[in-house]
């Protein structure tokens, strides 16, 4: 049983807000060193999913710079193919109004496709998953459509997408419902799908043709409510990190700092992997203070760092004080600034001297390349 | 035949030797494969060298213990180096018809890789070690060669007279030309030490391999028979003067050196360099995390650590873990290396995937005295020392 992947890159632009401005939500950096695109691409890769198609629509300079020939996934390779699906020029040409709308990118790749199923993947949704165990989940309960799920809570921020299901011992989907409140029993989709190719391809046709254009709101759930498919659900029971919105996406970057999060997700047997850059280790000098930090490597680090990730090729200078921020690669904070709640985005220069303070709720966001 | 466009100049690596001064760390592991400045091993030295000056076609010859360095080579993809012509290639000895040897010398080496520079068609062979720490671009040193008009140029580097007995000495006249080599002079003439980077006219260096080889007195040593055969003739040979840093990590003490000069901002090895990267291989190893139990001064660290304890004056490589109370002094710890709580590791080098126990004591401050002189504890690969132990050699 072999599975394709799609990717879907910008579904979720617009909840993203400043940090989207000028990437997709798959090219946003996340962790130190990863982009978000990594983990989902990267367990696609550790379930021995070789044939995947990541649909884009606009703004996919930055993920295509990321991703190169998939070398670095291993999935340039003879019996590999890796496709960024770019759309037709003709066709729908606003943002996409929902993940339906933007399989249509991917119908040609999907008919030249063999393998008999699909796994379709956001990228704002985190975690370590195989899933040839949601497969054989999926093939096991002869359903139609099979809904990645799960039940971590922990820094959980609802939002009106959200999927909310319930099931039976079985795993049949008994109830579900987009934007609800929870219930004891309710486990929250993780906006992984699996279901049959042919069977997809049906959909698309179908369903885009009349003008619908989302996965969830109008097949699975008039179709769940009009009881005419049956729907399995896979429970995920590791750690997810859901970047539904800035504030979210914010505090999940210092959640990978919790060391059975960090061994979960960043498992040595399924590793994550992202571009190479060959940079030197990271150096701390003796005026450095470092608290409850992730670090990247080509840094130097000489101020002080407290719950604070640093990407690669960071420098912090002597004497500033950097609390609760997100610095991205390239970025130079000057000697004696003080940064707290802040997310610095690529190549930001922060000046001597300078302040930057945000609130723990409401972050400030410096944008790439800008100086303070 | 292969097809394709010949190469002005091929680069051929000696990586066959034990490097048995290096004791346990190369027990199980060629010299050039041994781990050095957090993330990189020695060979990446010269290869990225080879890259940064733009040449593109690599033989490796090796024949101690291969099996890492082999893995670590791979297609030669981390260096830009997997080519459809040329690129980075393997070469161990061989048999063929009639007689099969291992490599017997420096000369040999090549040698017994005579068709594989030929199919190359190569104006100029540049040989070089795998076991020095530097940086530099061979491109400078071909136009130099192609000025002088020279048929062999070697890479020299000046030394302090009283440490020049330690090296092979080129004694020049005026122009740079060389009219002697002395391995180790008790009483140097010059301090124009050979780096081991040795530029050929290919023709020149076919030839005499071939007499080498014929001849049977001959140690197939390109110090002890090549260079002085070339001198005795009235060959041109020209001494290239090198500036930047350069260091043989033959010797345990070397090895430790050579990553402490890199904490030291006044000595001129800088790995972070936009312009002249260090490739290495990489792994999928999430960025470092320290807790707010950690205390790091003067120190490199490298991804996918876990840093709890204190470090201070140290190179720790990729996806080492260091518990709360542990400290961590003057040491150098190869990848994936564990130091458990309370333990104390003060002027050491602990090899790859070492565990050291709870409270354990490794290594001691040295005596004071020039650098030949420290005594650095070393553990080798995988090795395992137990809660309390104390270890000092």
């Amino acid at each position: 049983m072999k599975m394709t992947g799609i990717i879907f890159s910008n579904v979720y632009d617009t909840s993203l807000g400043d940090l989207t401005m000028k990437r997709t939500v798959a090219s946003l950096p996340f962790g130190g060193r990863y982009r978000l695109v990594d983990f989902v691409l990267s367990n696609m890769v550790n379930s021995h999913i070789s044939s995947i198609g990541l649909i884009t629509k606009y703004n996919y300079q930055s993920l295509m710079d990321h991703l190169g020939s998939g070398a670095e996934w291993d999935l340039s390779r003879k019996n590999a193919s890796f496709y960024i699906l770019p759309p037709f020029a003709s066709g729908v040409t606003n943002v996409y109004r929902g993940n339906l709308e933007a399989l249509s990118n991917a119908v040609q790749f999907l008919q030249s496709n063999k393998p008999d199923y699909v796994v379709m993947c956001d990228t704002t949704v985190i975690c370590n998953i195989n899933y040839k165990k949601a497969l054989a989940s999926h093939v096991a309960s002869g359903a139609a459509v099979t809904v990645i799920a799960s039940r971590d809570l922990r820094a959980y921020e609802s939002v009106d997408s959200d999927l909310v299901l319930t099931k039976d011992e079985n795993g049949k989907a008994t109830d579900l419902a987009i934007g609800q409140d929870l219930g004891a029993d309710s486990l929250i989709g993780m906006g992984m799908y699996i279901v049959e190719r042919k069977f997809l391809l049906s959909v698309i046709n179908n369903y885009v043709a009349r003008g619908r254009y989302s996965f969830e709101k109008d097949f699975l759930l008039s179709r769940f409510a009009d009881d005419s498919i049956d729907i399995n659900v896979y429970e995920f029971k590791g750690p997810v990190l859901r970047n539904h919105s800035i504030l979210s996406y914010f505090k999940n970057n210092f959640r990978i700092m919790d060391e059975e999060i960090r061994k979960d997700i960043f498992s040595s047997k399924s590793p994550i992997y992202t571009k190479v850059r060959d940079e030197a280790p990271t150096y701390y000098a003796d005026t450095s203070n470092v608290n409850d930090s992730v670090i990247a490597d080509g840094c130097v680090i000489k101020g002080k760092l407290e719950n604070t990730v640093v990407f690669r090729d960071v420098t912090i200078e002597e004497g500033a004080k950097i609390k609760n921020a997100i610095i991205m690669q390239g970025t130079v904070v000057g000697r004696g600034a003080k940064i707290e709640n802040a997310i610095l985005d690529k190549n930001v220069t922060i000046s001597d001297g300078a302040t930057l303070i945000g609130g723990s709720s409401s972050p400030v966001i410096v944008h790439k390349g800008d100086t303070i | 035949m292969i097809r394709g466009k010949s190469k002005e100049c091929i680069a051929m690596l000696l990586a066959g030797g034990q490097g048995s001064r290096l004791k346990v760390l190369t027990e199980a592991t060629a010299k050039p494969a041994v781990p050095f400045g957090g993330k990189y091993r020695i060979i990446d030295f010269p290869l990225s060298n080879c890259v940064n000056s733009g040449i593109d076609t690599v033989g490796i010859m090796t024949q101690y213990q291969p099996l890492e360095l082999n893995d670590y080579i791979g297609t030669g993809s981390p260096w830009g180096l997997d080519r459809n012509f040329g690129g980075v290639h393997i070469l161990p000895p061989y048999s063929q018809s009639g007689k099969s040897e291992w490599y017997k010398g420096t000369a040999n080496a090549i040698y017994q890789n005579i068709n594989f520079v030929d199919r190359y068609e190569p104006e100029y062979v540049l040989v070089l070690s795998g076991d020095h720490i530097y940086k530099m671009d061979y491109e400078k040193m071909l136009r130099y060669h192609k000025e002088k008009g020279a048929q062999c140029t070697i890479a020299v580097l000046d030394v302090p007279l009283e440490e020049a007995s330690r090296f092979g000495i080129m004694n020049t006249r005026d122009d740079d030309s060389i009219y002697e080599f002395e391995e180790k002079p008790k009483q140097p003439k010059s301090t124009k030490a050979s780096m081991g980077v040795y530029l050929f006219d290919w023709e020149l260096l076919k030839k005499y391999l071939i007499d080498d080889e014929a001849n049977p007195d001959s140690a197939n040593d390109f110090g002890k028979n090549i260079i002085p055969k070339l001198l005795a003739d009235g060959k041109k040979l020209f001494a290239y003067q090198f500036d930047g840093y350069w260091k043989d990590v033959g010797t345990i003490a070397s090895l430790w050196e050579a990553n402490m000069d890199l904490l030291d901002p006044n000595v001129p090895i800088e790995l972070k360099d936009k312009n002249y990267k260090i490739y290495a291989r990489n792994y999928a190893e999430p960025p470092t995390l320290i807790t707010k139990t950690a205390d790091i001064n003067n120190s490199f660290v490298a991804e996918g650590c876990t840093v709890k304890g204190s470090v201070k004056n140290s190179v720790i490589s990729t996806g080492c873990k260091i518990a709360e109370d542990a400290i961590v002094i003057s040491s150098v710890l190869m990848p994936d290396v564990e130091i458990k709580s309370g333990a104390v590791v003060k002027y050491a080098i602990i090899g790859q995937e070492s565990v050291i126990g709870m409270n354990a004591r490794v290594g001691e401050i040295p005596p004071e005295g020039d650098g030949a002189n420290k005594e650095i504890c070393v553990i080798g690969k995988k090795s395992v020392i137990a809660s309390n132990e104390i270890v000092t050699q």
